[in-house]
């Protein structure tokens, strides 16, 4: 369980993170997710006390990250999958990790063997793919064997079998009782395995809730082709809905494909065609998140 | 837009007793701080010993002891202040001081390419007391710094008794040793300093560099003698009873004895470990 309370972070006159509050809980995969400066990173790096807040804390089990004798046996936490030095080999730079942790040096190769790397195990780290690194720092966070996984775009570079590996390995860790605490701009890919989103944008808090909730903040649309299109306009438009009529083509949000279907039956109007159009979690976080972009293509 | 900052509980709670979970939940304190330092020194050990560039630096200082005894013995042969014969006795320290200088490299490098390659995070994520790393961190470096110096004597010594000198005087070469060795330990730990205040590699190897080959002769060359004889490289000059062609009978005069030399020299390292750290807890690890 991890507790975000009033989480602050200025960088002089900008303010990067504000007032930023949300639990994530344990067993659960929560994604979180926001545009570019949305305060994401700042928050990640705040998590695991490699950023001080101006203001708030970050509890683990009631207990700060920077109080915890043993951080990495708790958390386990990927910021920055460049994070290794490349004249050191993969098994190097596990055991100096453990060491620091004092974590049994056995772990390195239990890790190794987790994230698929035992055969690059005493390769040197720069000649590793942008795949085979996000993979050695997966190991590094696991390594203490921790309760709760902290990530940052995890998936960038990862072939689809590594993201299906990483989906399947996230999902395993949450059900075994784990709290896994994953940012991705894989919007699509986040919604196949996440159980909640904390959404943020311009530094602030948009929305933490389960995916099923985000879900349905999006509006159904239903599309109609009917020769009698501006009846059933008329009709619907008794019901407050927002309707656009294009030929025999109408549209209709905030109403379900029944209810119109319904409608049309009972005063016997022709349909020849009725779609229920439902939008994407990538549609409705855009929307959620759009105003607040730091950064937006023309 | 939703703004909110109402506690959110996200999903239903599930039990945390997760392989033990609530065991680990334990507050440090400075008992255990302290009691993590041997942990952070094993750590900063694999680091210095897993990397090629240690290795390569650690073989350039035997060559380096090699060699100057080498040309000493077979080219200049005599000693430019007194114009006696060089002997084992006065030269096998002579690469001593190319050996301070790359304990201080190696010194610098050992935290600023922490920084450069991103690796500080993962060893400030996993050890939140910051002076527990640093303190692993230079007592490994020390170390390094007396092994480097070790070799390089050694390195120095066979090459000089191998070319034929004579052994000379060597009732002082003990004491020389070991003051030598102190160096090297300090010099190291001033580069790790020195890494943690610049934390950028190049930047803090050519400023060294220039310190000591430019900025710090061009001050002993201004200053009066009893204020040149405090800068730090003047101390290491006096630890290996190096003499200059600039020294007069004034700035002879004005010297500083050894252990004063090395006390001078222990308090810039120290100084440059303390204002590091003092950054290191101020700053964000980026």
């Amino acid at each position: 369980m991890i507790t975000v309370s009033a989480l602050t972070k200025r960088y002089g006159s900008r303010v990067a993170v504000s007032d930023m509050t949300f639990d994530v809980a344990a067993g659960r995969v929560t994604g979180f997710v926001g545009p570019n400066g949305a305060g994401k990173s700042t928050t990640m790096r705040m998590m695991v006390g490699l950023t001080r807040p101006d203001h708030g804390d970050v509890r683990y089990h009631g207990v700060s990250y920077t109080r915890l004798q043993h951080p990495t046996r708790v958390v386990g936490s990927v910021l920055d999958a460049g994070a290794m030095h490349p004249g050191r080999t993969a098994r190097n730079h596990l055991e100096a990790m453990a060491a620091l942790s004092r974590i049994p040096a056995r772990r390195v190769d239990e890790v190794l063997h987790q994230v698929g790397l035992d055969s690059a195990a005493d390769q040197r780290a720069g000649g590793f793919s942008l795949g085979m690194r996000q993979r050695l720092v997966l190991a590094g966070a696991l390594l203490g064997e921790p309760d709760v996984l902290l990530l940052d775009e995890p998936s960038n570079g990862l072939d689809p079998d590594g993201i299906r590996w990483l989906r399947t390995s996230l999902s395993d860790f949450a059900a075994g009782g784990g709290t896994v605490f994953v940012s991705s701009h894989l919007i699509g890919e986040l919604a196949m395995f996440a159980d909640d989103l904390v959404v943020v944008g311009g530094g602030r808090l948009l929305a933490a809730e389960p995916v099923a909730a985000t879900l349905a903040r999006g509006e159904t649309t239903v599309v109609v082709r009917t020769p009698d299109a501006a009846e059933l306009s008329r009709l619907l438009d008794r019901r407050d809905l927002s309707i656009t009529v294009d030929g025999d083509r109408l549209t209709a949000k905030g109403i379900t494909l029944a209810a119109v279907s319904q409608i049309a039956f009972d005063h016997r109007i022709q349909v020849i065609e009725v779609t229920e159009v439902s939008r994407s979690l990538e549609e409705i976080l855009l929307d959620m998140t759009g105003s607040t972009a730091e950064f937006a293509a023309a | 837009m939703i703004t909110t900052t109402t506690t959110k509980t996200v999903g239903p709670a599930v039990t945390d007793a997760r392989r033990g979970a609530t065991n680990r939940i334990i507050t440090r304190t400075r008992r255990h701080d302290l009691a993590a330092v041997p942990a952070a020194i094993t750590s900063e050990w694999i680091k210095l010993r897993s990397l090629r560039s240690n290795r390569a630096i650690f073989g350039l200082t035997i060559v380096a002891g090699v060699v100057m005894s080498w040309v000493l013995a077979t080219f200049v042969k005599t000693d430019p202040y007194d114009h006696l014969p060089f002997t084992v006795a006065n030269t096998f320290m002579t690469a001593t001081w190319l050996t301070t200088v790359m304990a201080v490299i190696v010194g610098i490098l050992m935290y600023t390419s922490e920084v450069q390659h991103g690796t500080i995070a993962n060893t400030i994520a996993a050890q939140p007391a910051r002076w527990v790393s640093v303190a692993g961190k230079a007592t490994v470096i020390a170390g390094f710094g007396l092994v480097l110096g070790v070799v390089g004597i050694i390195a120095g010594f066979g090459s000089a008794v191998a070319s034929g000198m004579p052994m000379g005087d060597l009732s002082g070469a003990i004491a020389a040793t070991a003051w030598g060795l102190v160096l090297t330990s300090l010099a190291a730990v001033m580069g790790l300093g020195v890494g943690m205040i610049i934390r950028h590699s190049s930047a803090a190897v050519s400023m060294t560099l220039v310190w000591t080959f430019v900025l710090e002769n061009l001050i002993r060359s201004m200053a009066p003698a009893g204020a040149s004889r405090l800068l730090p490289f003047s101390a290491a000059n006096g630890m290996l009873g190096i003499r200059s062609a600039g020294d007069t009978a004034t700035t002879l005069a004005a010297a500083l004895s050894t252990t004063q030399d090395a006390v001078l020299f222990g308090g810039y390292a120290l100084a440059a470990i303390v204002a590091g750290t003092v950054m290191l807890y101020r700053r964000d690890a980026d």
